[in-house]
């Protein structure tokens, strides 16, 4: 089982409005504990890539799978369930809600899903802890840094125990220390869950992280050595 | 994935939104909460004063079956009701003989019944019970006794056993109070005597007033109606209740729309409220959304949170609109002071039905000021939202305006349909439409303002940049102006409408108050012939034309139009100035002149021969102008006034005195003349005395509408200020990144002080061009149709310019206010913002 | 000086004089009248109170009997004669009308009341003919007496033939009603008067026959001093005679005053002094409208010159109340009541408040 694909991706073409192919016949699976990074120039569609991943976007042709589910088979609602539930996010701008305590932040994916309050929170508090902020669930978003934010925010993807965690420069708004940190906490999380890890990046220091690296180019991606 | 199992998430959103923002939603709360209070308020006050007055008629009525009524106070011939006794289908019927009758100063409505044929048709007014011949009593056929409901007893202070004495058609006689008027509804100063007293007392003998009814069960009233001369007419309840609504009912209607309209400005400031706070939470719904929020999780959290809203500001709207209406009767009375509802006090009578229909209102529209932009923000792209805050801004998207056209040119159609049953029910419609329309139009109309502004090069950092802003996002600037252009509209529209009504009234006074001095008689009675040549012959009296007004009930369903018998010219008669003259009569036919609304309400065209309750063929030889009657007046030559009716009593006289002749002197003159028994009764007046007087009327009956007005506007600079005050702080990082590259916080504060200028502005110049329009349909729609009057348009400029002025000033001013908040923070910081 | 004072007082009078309504004065009702006819057949408006009082026993077709009682009453209210409205309440008219069915056990009744005028209500002087709206008695240049009634639950078109000369009561009839003599009316009744017509109820119109009895009384003092109400028959007897009784009651249901007449089969009249008339209940019963205890059985006893006479009137049915209070009308027991040897009526007035008259 351990070689099982979390996500596999076959054929992928997409073009952006204007007729500018993006990709053409892209390949990509992932299986659980595996990093990989996604790197590119500006433009070459690597948030485009991303999006279809997460099914907010529609590829032209081809295919991707979340275990085994294939996504553009699925409709709104269901792809809308496959986010909640076997999908983690982590965004360049953090995306942490101002007018929500960190624990109602982190617990926003389960609770999408369940109204058990206390299993909500415990698993909240849980995840706290692991990324280090275990005493600061009642706190609110304005009284933290910018690393504690990011740190709140991938106690958000990995929450509700998703298979995947897309993540999207998740060190782009942070000095190159506090990116450190988020890179190592990021990476451990991901093989202690088992999940399967996308990063689109453009940073050396979080494609060093990755246990492959695909460069997006306009014919598709290849692996760099 | 179901909005159920998300909704502790939705809880969190919500509650968070709340806790973060309390102000703004207590403030859009309180939006609905005013505009539901009004329409409230204006409809308890309305409903009450009109079940007390139908209350007291029926009340007078004693509750008969049928009524034949007089026509006019001259009442008909008593022989009628032997006929009406015995015609088919009358079970029973009793005589009545109605007086309006004062003892002192106090005025009740005396009755004259016959209490064995009364105890029958109308228990409700009999003060005692014909005993049988075996009492040896005559208590009920005594002719001293006068029976007084408590309300009349306690008016006038007396109690039974007391002698009074009582004044009625010009005579007084002296009473005895023989006892109460149990079956008399509390509140309604009524009185009965003997009839043979009443007509003899009070010199109505061989005449009644009205004969009640009571019918054999199920009959109709058709074989009554073939014998009844034209001096009488059959009333039943639905008559009543229709001819007691008709009196008042578009005034009413009116009010109850001012009062939407204040619930309408309410809900575009939650629509402006909520669609600020759904822009500014964007891309938190874009995240949820990511997260796994379905789609309609974003419109549920908005609707739900108007709904909480709604619930709020309805239910404090109803407590405080049911505040207003007691705070309203107390104080103006139940007609808010306009005169239609002149006699009895009037309680407040609590209206389910209708606290259900407001509170519903006031929900409807907090929920569909919520859903509307809501839903807007839930069809964006997620990820297209999460990486812009807000409004995809570009300004060369060009701005539809077709929908906003076709609003208003239907607007404009509905305008041109005629009234339904009596109602401007489609003026209405199309004041909605073009307002509608209107609002549809702001984004068009910002770009289309701003355009030639934007082009041009800057001279001024802030201006500058204030004016791109505004061209560049019409749409945001709209949704700020909704509010604000839809008071500003409608209260333009009133304003116009009110200027131009109380100008035409003003110069209509100027025209008919032609004459020195005016004299009147007040209480039914008047002037015999041989009082009326004593007047004549007064020192320093060139002329006097006496007149007479009585009511005459030209419908049972319709309230009685006033009869005026006056002296009137050959020719052109300079006081009774014509809007349409008949070139020619009908061969035989006595000439009338009806007033504006006489012709409109019974829809007679001048030269057509018409019926009158009175003996006589007559034709419509002009019609007048007058905005003195709503319910319509008919002249008549006072010649062939007397010719119909024989009645030579005269209740008014127009006086033209001689060169040099001293007012006051024949005004004392005059009285001094008078029989004795008119001296308490008699008023003399100069015009410009009544002139005031009828200005001051009138402001009284608008007195409300001004109110409904001030609270509109008010209720849209909320708005602006709500409006103004979230954009700012949703603009935070924007300010930032200006003071990074070198603006100043002066400069930024005067941005957005020029930006809330220029709003005002906009909103202003959309607000009076729209209410110019809507002006139009008020005063040549829907015042016809719901006054049958017509008058010109009058702009009141002053109002129009202070009104832009303001709003200019208080938006300006919240958004500099607004933005010293959002720059107090440090620039760096503000770059930094999450949100 | 005294002139003076003479002079305001005298206006002062004529003043007093003025203000005081013409109050009606009634005539007293004195021994030695003549009657004349058919003028006494007409109203007397200028007493205060007159009635046209019926009572019989009809059979139905199927040989049902039933009692009825048709009554016009007149009356003269004491008001302003002066006051020229054709609606001033110079005369009142009220009438009403029972039916009693044993089938049914209680009264059925309607009534009619009016003031005099505009052809709705009128008692024609001179001869009988009173009119209140529909309903109406009057009679015939032949001497018969046509009577039509109206009410909810019943109709009477009755046809009455005298078959005896009226009967004067009292002195020639000035009949006394207390000890003191303006205590009067004047009285006379037509006996036995065969009844022809037809009763409608339920819409359906059947023939009756029957006899009945008329009584003429009209008066200005009729119940004087303490007296609360009195018992009264009429009998038309098989054998053709006719017998009157009356005793006025006092507080405490004592007789203060009685009287009546017995016209024998022959012609021959015996006249009735206080003393003669004894009334004895024998079975009494209690309204459940009005609480009141009435004497429905009675055992009436006359002295005649042969001797005491007994006759025990018993009703067709206990519950022969009128409450007609609603429309003014007093509360009384009027039923129809058997006797050996006759039928007739018998009624009880003042037994649930006294009267005033």
């Amino acid at each position: 089982m351990h070689d099982r694909a979390l996500l596999r991706v076959t054929g992928l073409a997409k073009s952006v409005p204007g007729g500018r192919e993006l990709f053409r016949s892209l390949h990509l699976t992932a299986k659980p504990g595996q990093l990989i990074a996604i790197v590119g120039e500006s433009g070459v569609g690597k948030s485009t890539l991303l999006n279809i991943l997460a099914g907010l976007d529609e590829p032209d042709s081809g295919r991707v799978a979340i275990e085994d589910i294939d996504l553009h088979a699925l409709d709104e609602d269901a792809l809308t369930k496959i986010r909640a539930t076997r999908i983690g996010f982590v965004f360049q701008a953090f995306h942490v809600l101002p007018y929500l305590t960190l624990r109602q932040n982190v617990a926003l994916p389960l609770a999408l899903v369940s109204a058990d309050r206390q299993t909500i929170d415990a698993r909240a508090d849980a995840m706290l802890d692991r990324v280090g902020l275990g005493a600061r669930g009642d706190g609110y978003a304005r009284d933290l840094s910018g690393g504690e934010l990011q740190r709140i925010a991938i106690a958000r993807a990995f929450v509700h125990r998703p298979a995947i965690i897309l993540a999207d420069e998740p060190t782009g708004n942070l000095d190159p220390e506090t990116a450190a940190k988020i890179l190592d906490l990021f990476s451990k999380a991901v093989r202690e869950d088992g999940v399967a890890a996308i990063i689109v990046t453009h940073s050396e220091a979080a494609a060093g992280i990755a246990d492959v690296v695909l460069t997006l180019t306009a014919t598709g991606l290849e692996r760099r050595a | 994935m179901s909005l159920v199992s998300a909704r502790l998430a939705l809880g969190w959103l919500i509650g968070g939104e709340w806790r973060a923002h309390p102000a703004r939603l207590a403030l859009t709360a309180v939006a609905i909460a005013i505009g539901v209070a009004l329409g409230f308020a204006v409809h308890l006050v309305n409903g009450s004063a009109l079940t007390s007055f139908e209350g007291a008629l029926r009340t007078v009525n004693g509750s008969a079956d049928v009524q034949v009524n007089a026509t006019t106070p001259l009442g008909f011939d008593e022989a009628l009701y032997a006929s009406v006794s015995t015609a088919s289908g009358v079970a029973d019927a009793s005589p009545v003989v109605v007086l309006r009758a004062t003892v002192g100063k106090t005025r009740f409505t005396l009755l004259g019944l016959d209490v064995i044929r009364a105890a029958q048709v109308t228990p409700s007014l009999v003060g005692i019970a014909p005993a049988g011949i075996d009492r040896r009593t005559d208590a009920a056929f005594d002719d001293q006794a006068l029976f007084l409901s408590s309300a009349a007893m306690r008016a006038i202070g007396t109690k039974p056993g007391d002698r009074l004495t009582v004044a009625a058609n010009g005579r007084a006689t002296p009473l005895r109070v023989a006892g109460a008027l149990p079956g008399v509804a509390e509140g309604q100063a009524i009185g009965v005597v003997d009839i043979a007293t009443a007509q003899w007392r009070f010199g109505r003998l061989g005449r009644l007033d009205r004969i009640d009814v009571k019918q054999v069960e199920g009959a109709s009233t058709a074989a009554l109606a073939t014998i009844l001369p034209r001096d009488a007419t059959i009333g039943t309840s639905a008559s009543d209740a229709s001819r007691s609504a008709a009196l008042s009912r578009a005034y009413r209607v009116n009010l109850d729309m001012l009062a939407l309209v204040a619930l309408l400005t309410g809900g575009f400031l939650v629509f402006s409220a909520q669609s600020l706070s759904v822009a500014r939470r964007l891309r938190a719904f874009a995240l949820i959304r990511t997260l796994g929020l379905p789609r309609n999780g974003i419109v549920a959290t908005v609707a739900l949170e108007g709904l909480a809203i709604g619930v709020i500001g309805a239910s404090l709207g109803l407590l405080l609109g049911y505040a207003l209406a007691y705070a309203a009767l107390t104080r103006f009375g139940g007609d808010l002071g306009a005169g239609y509802f002149a006699d009895g006090s009037v309680r407040l009578t609590f209206a389910p039905a209708a606290a259900v229909g407001f509170f519903s209102l006031g929900l409807l529209a907090a929920v569909a000021g919520s859903v509307l932009p809501a839903r807007i923000a839930a069809r964006a792209a997620p990820a297209a939202a999460l990486r812009n805050a807000g409004e995809v801004i570009d300004p060369r998207t060009p701005v539809p305006w077709i929908p906003a056209a076709v609003l208003i040119a239907v607007g404009g159609v509905a305008a041109l349909l005629p009234a339904i049953g009596g109602l401007p029910l489609f003026g209405f419609a199309s004041m909605a439409l073009i307002l509608a329309g209107g609002i549809a139009g702001m984004p068009w109309l910002a770009r289309t303002l701003l355009s030639p502004l934007a082009r041009r090069p800057d001279r001024n950092v802030a201006t500058g940049l204030a004016i791109r802003h505004l061209h560049g996002a019409p749409g945001q600037a709209a949704t700020a102006l909704c509010g604000i252009v839809a008071s500003t509209a409608l209260m333009i529209a009133m304003a116009v409408m009110v200027t131009s009504f109380r100008g035409a009234v003003d110069e209509w006074l100027g025209q008919i108050l032609s004459d020195d001095l005016y004299l009147r008689v007040e209480g039914g009675t008047g002037y015999d012939p041989a009082a009326q040549a004593v007047l004549r012959a007064t020192p320093g009296v060139a002329r006097i034309a006496f007149s007479r007004q009585v009511p005459l009930t030209l419908r049972a369903d319709r309230p009685p139009v006033t009869l005026i018998a006056r002296p009137v010219a050959d020719g052109e008669d300079p006081t009774l100035v014509l809007l349409d003259k008949a070139e020619r009569l009908p061969a035989g036919t006595t000439p009338i002149w009806l007033s504006e609304p006489a012709a409109r309400l019974y829809g007679w065209k001048v030269g057509a021969s018409v019926t009158l309750p009175l003996a006589g063929r007559y034709a419509v030889a002009g019609i007048w102008r007058d905005y003195a009657r709503q319910q319509g007046a008919i002249v008549i030559r006072d010649t062939d006034y007397a010719k119909a009716t024989g009645d030579l009593t005269r209740t008014e006289a127009a006086i033209t005195l001689r060169p040099g002749a001293n007012s006051r002197e024949v005004q004392r003159a005059l009285a001094a003349r008078s029989p004795r028994t008119l001296a308490s009764l008699i008023s003399i007046a100069q015009p410009a005395t009544l002139r005031r007087y009828a200005l001051e009327l009138f402001d009284r009956s608008f007195a409300v509408t001004y109110l409904l007005e001030a609270v509109a506007i008010l209720v849209g600079l909320a708005g602006v200020a709500a409006t103004m005050s979230a954009q700012t702080i949703a603009r935070t990082r924007e300010f930032g990144m200006l003071r990074h590259i070198g603006v100043s916080k002066r400069q930024i504060i005067a941005m957005l002080a020029s930006e809330g200028a220029l709003l005002g502005l906009v909103g202003g110049i959309a607000g009076i061009a729209l209410g110019g329009i809507m002006a139009q349909v008020l005063v040549h729609v829907i015042n016809p149709q719901s006054f049958n009057w017509t008058m010109a348009t009058r702009v009141p400029w002053g109002i129009v310019a202070s009104v832009a002025g303001a709003l200019v000033i208080a938006a300006a001013g919240t958004a500099t206010l607004a933005g010293r908040r959002a720059i107090a923070a440090d620039a760096v910081r503000m770059v930094r913002e999450d949100w | 000086m005294r002139r003076l004072v003479k002079s305001v007082l005298t206006v002062a009078a004529l003043a007093l004089t003025a203000a005081m309504p013409a109050a009606t004065d009634y005539p007293v009702v004195r021994p030695g009248a003549r009657f004349v006819f058919p003028r006494e057949h007409g109203a007397h408006p200028a007493f205060r109170t007159e009635w046209w009082y019926v009572t019989g026993l009809l059979k139905t077709r199927d040989g049902r009997d039933l009692g009825f009682q048709i009554t016009f009453f007149r009356t003269t209210p004491k008001t302003d004669s002066a006051n020229p409205s054709r609606f001033a309440p110079k005369q009142i008219l009220f009438a009403h009308a029972a039916l009693s069915d044993p089938s049914i056990g209680h009264l059925l009744h309607g009534e009619r009341a009016a003031r005099a005028g505009f052809g709705l209500a009128q008692a024609r002087i001179g001869d009988t003919d009173v009119t209140l709206r529909d309903w109406r008695i009057h009679r015939l240049p032949d001497g018969r007496f046509v009577t039509n009634v109206a009410t909810r639950d019943f109709s009477l078109a009755l046809t009455l033939t005298p078959r005896q000369p009226p009967l004067l009561e009292g002195k020639d009839g000035y009949s006394q009603k207390g000890p003191r003599p303006e205590q009067a009316s004047y009285y006379y009744s037509v006996p036995h008067l065969a009844v022809t017509g037809s009763l409608t109820r339920d819409r359906k119109a059947q023939p009756v026959t029957g006899q009945a009895w008329l009584d003429r009384e009209w008066s200005s003092d009729y119940l004087g001093g303490g007296a609360v109400g009195w018992d009264w028959t009429g009998l038309n007897l098989d054998d053709g005679g006719a017998l009157m009784a009356f005793r006025i009651r006092g507080a405490g249901g004592k007789q203060v005053w009685a009287g009546g007449s017995l016209r024998r089969a022959d012609g021959g009249v015996v006249r009735f002094a206080p003393g003669d008339v004894r009334f004895d209940p024998l079975r009494q019963w209690r309204s459940p409208r009005t609480g009141a205890l009435y004497p429905v059985t009675q055992r009436l006893s006359i002295r005649l010159p042969e001797g005491v006479r007994r006759f025990d009137l018993t009703p067709l049915f206990a519950d022969q109340e009128l409450d007609a209070r609603r429309s003014g009308m007093p509360v009384y027991w009027e039923g129809a009541v058997r006797t050996a040897g006759g039928s007739g009526y018998l009624e009880l007035t003042g037994y649930a408040d006294p009267l005033r008259m």
